[in-house]
This record gives C-alpha cells, structure tokens and sequence, in this order.
C-alpha cells in the first residue's frame, strides 16, 4: 500500500510538470524499472479519489488516451479574473453540428457534411481546424479527391473523452427516438 | 434527386443565417414540432405552404436568403406535386421518404451537438496545469525539438564570432610599389627643369600616402648626397628643394 502512494505521489508530480496528457506507459516509464500499467493504473486512482475527496482547486482526470491534472471547471471565472482574460467564446450550433457529425462519422468529408447539415459548412469547417478540433485525414478516392476529416486528441480532451467510444449516444437514452421527433 | 447542396463545390459562400435556424433542415424540424407533426406522415402541403410562408417573411425582413433554402424551397414543391398524383404503393415509394430520411438524420446531429454543447459549456474553462520545473536539461542532453531555426542561427554565429576573436586578422605587409632609387631619379629630373622646386605641395598632392613617404625618403636621401639642400622659411610653411649643381652620383644610392 505505501508503494502505491509512493507511485501516486510520483505520478502527481510528473502530470505537474507535463503540462499535457501523459499516457499510462510513459508514466510507468517515467516510474522506474519494472513498474506495470496495472500498478500506474491503481496509484492514479487513488489520487484522483484523492483530489475528489478534499476540496482540491485541481483534478485528474483520463482524457484523451492518458492523463492529465486540470483546474475544476467551476474555477473559470476565479482564474479568467486573475489572468486578466475574457471569457473563451462558446462553440457555435454551426460548430457544434459539424463536430457531431464529424465526430460520429469520421473520417468524412466535406459534401457530406453539408448533405447532413443541410447547408455549405466550409466556413465552419475551417474554423474547427484552426482551433484544431478537427485534422485533415487523406482524400476519399472518389470523383473530385475531396479531404476527409477526422477529430482530433484536442476534440477528446475538450470535450473530456478518452477514446471515441465514450462519444454520448443520445438516442439510445431517448427509446421514443425515431418515433417521433420531440424539443430538446 | 439530389438537391444542389451536395455538390463538391468548396468555396466559401457567404455565412447567412436566417433568423434562428441553421438551413432549411432546422427551420423544417422546427415546422414539424411547431405543428406537432408525425415526422412519418408529415402533411406536406401544410409543410411546403408554411416553409414559403417563412421565406417570405425573412425576404420581407430583408434578410438575403442562401440558395440551400431555395433549393429545399423546389424540392418540397416537387414533393408536394407527386403527392397529388395517384401512384401504385408497390411500383413507388412515398415521395417524402428521402426527406423524412434527412430530417432524422439531422435531428440526430442536432442531438449529438446538443449533448457536445453541454460538454463544451463544462469544461471550457478547465486548463492543464504546468507547474514550471526548475531544473533544465541537461547540457549535453540534446533536445532536438525545442531547438528552432533562430536558435540554431544564433549558435552559428556565436560560434563564428568566437573564431573570430581567437584568430584575429593576421598583419599584411604590402609589398612595395615605389622604390627611393626611383624617386631620387624622378626628383632630380624636377630639379633640372625648375631651379626650385615646392617639395611640401608636391608631397601633399601625391595620391598615395606611399608615394609621398617614399619621395620624402629620397628627398633626404638627395640632401645627404649633397645633389640638392632643402630649405624652409618658417615652421610648417613651404619646403624648397634647390640643386646644388652637383651631379647624382651613379653610386651609393639606396635602393630601398
């Protein structure tokens, strides 16, 4: 047991340092020789129980493919008044309705989002990419060779998934879904 | 039948968004929950009169309308018209199945969005923490990728200017291009052809700084040979140069 505080504590320190996600190897790495993912995996959880428990400004989390330490999201405003910085503008509908298709049908392109959404999206398309949400991922090899999309590790950890098997699945919440199309 | 937006065409039309909604889609979603309407048996003379309807009032609102609206605007006018004629169940399909087909798969992305919305509203303000380590890499520890052109461009230039100073520009002797036997020649061909000769204005008019040393050189050298004295009215006034009628000697005479 005191190993695995140890391994915390190491773990903490590093994800400190690191400043971006840190895959669970790495850390093993990072740990020592003979050091298992398992006993990283276990120590993480300890401290992320940890961090839960006491009224922590920060907290762990697994995102996109590793781990990370963040601030508490409800500390925006405490920190955006300190740094002296506004607020980060919300994502658009247009935006977000790009990202869910893209997101759920990657890789895809371009005629296609516009075909689902129903309207030209190019121009949200390339703001997904500036803000790298969103990567270019070769050509379809079809008439024209138009660019096919994929999310990106950013999209992940923005949207705090770790993998995009944990995408939601809003219609398997709604059974009534494809009966009837009710608000929101 | 496929509408015009599908075309691969990738230029960025103008950004319009009509009133609330975000093309045609979403403002026919928005009529089918207006009216709460079965999405499976939508009335679609009831639809196609509204959407119009809607048209009209943003062309009153003068708001310009994207061509997508138009195109929906044809297509459910088609719709509309192949509904009035009597088909065989069997042979075809109900005419509005591809556009149920699109609006559910739209109200699908808009579900999606939906749920993405409530993500990004918690966890927009969240930021990595990076504590700053105090402990830098090592030396000898190259890091490749933090190191970029302006660096390198820097290190290249320290490494010049280091060499510079450790190997200063070694001292270049020129060698000589007038030689005192042939200024000495060259004085006393003056000194017959004019009794006295300005000594001080020739040197100072003299192009090459050499060149006047090496005629001053020569000067002396006639002095001491006693071919021609010099002689000088007041401190930094003009030196005359006067030959003694002696003649120059072939012998003796430096070759420096």
């Amino acid at each position: 047991m005191a190993e695995r505080e140890q391994l915390a504590a190491v773990c903490e320190a590093i994800l400190a340092v690191a400043g971006e996600v840190v895959p669970v190897e790495t850390l093993a790495q990072a740990a020592g020789e003979g050091t298992t993912a398992e006993e990283i995996e276990a120590a993480l959880e300890l401290l992320r129980s940890r961090h839960e428990g006491a009224t922590s400004g920060l907290l762990l989390e697994r995102v996109g493919g590793g781990w990370r330490l963040a601030t508490r999201p409800e500390l925006e405003g405490v920190l955006r008044s300190f740094l002296g910085i506004r607020s980060r503008a919300r994502l658009s509908q247009a935006a977000l309705e790009s990202l869910a298709i893209i997101g759920y049908h990657q890789p895809i392109t371009l005629p296609e989002i516009n075909f689902l959404r129903g309207v030209n999206s190019a121009g949200v398309v390339r703001t997904l990419l500036e803000r790298k949400l969103v990567k270019v991922a070769g050509r379809k090899q079809v008439v024209g060779t138009p660019l096919l999309y994929r999310t990106t590790k950013e999209f992940l950890i923005h949207f705090g998934l770790n993998d995009l098997n944990e995408l939601p699945q809003p219609e398997e919440l709604d059974a009534t879904a494809g009966e009837t199309v009710s608000g929101p | 039948m496929d509408p015009a937006v599908v075309t691969p065409d990738e230029r960025p039309r103008p950004q319009v968004t009509l009133a609330v909604f975000e093309g045609p889609l979403d403002l026919l979603l928005h009529l089918v929950r207006e009216n709460e309407l079965s999405i499976w048996d939508i009335p679609i003379a009831l639809v196609c009169d509204q959407y119009h309807k809607k048209l009209q009032e943003m062309e009153e609102l003068d708001l310009e309308i994207a061509g997508e609206y138009l195109v929906y605007a044809a297509w459910l006018l088609v719709i509309k018209s192949r509904m009035l004629l009597p088909r065989r169940e069997e042979e075809q399909g109900d005419p509005r199945q591809e556009l149920v087909d699109r609006l559910l798969a739209y109200d699908k992305v808009k579900r999606r969005a939906s749920e993405l919305a409530g993500l990004d509203e918690l966890r927009r303000g969240m930021a990595t923490i990076a504590v700053h380590a105090p402990v830098q890499p090592r030396d000898d520890e190259l890091v490749l990728e933090e190191i970029d052109v302006v660096q390198l461009a820097g290190a290249l230039r320290e490494v010049f200017d280091r060499h510079q100073r450790e190997h200063p520009p070694v001292l270049e002797l020129e060698p000589m291009r007038f030689s005192v036997r042939e200024k000495i020649y060259e004085l006393y061909e003056l000194l017959q052809e004019q009794r006295t000769f300005p000594l001080l204005s020739h040197l100072l008019t003299r192009p090459d700084r050499l060149e006047s040393v090496t005629l001053l050189v020569a000067a002396l050298e006639l002095v001491r040979l006693r071919t021609a004295t010099a002689h000088q009215r007041d401190p930094f006034t003009e030196i005359y140069l006067t030959p003694t009628g002696e003649p120059l000697p072939t012998e003796g005479l430096s070759d420096g």
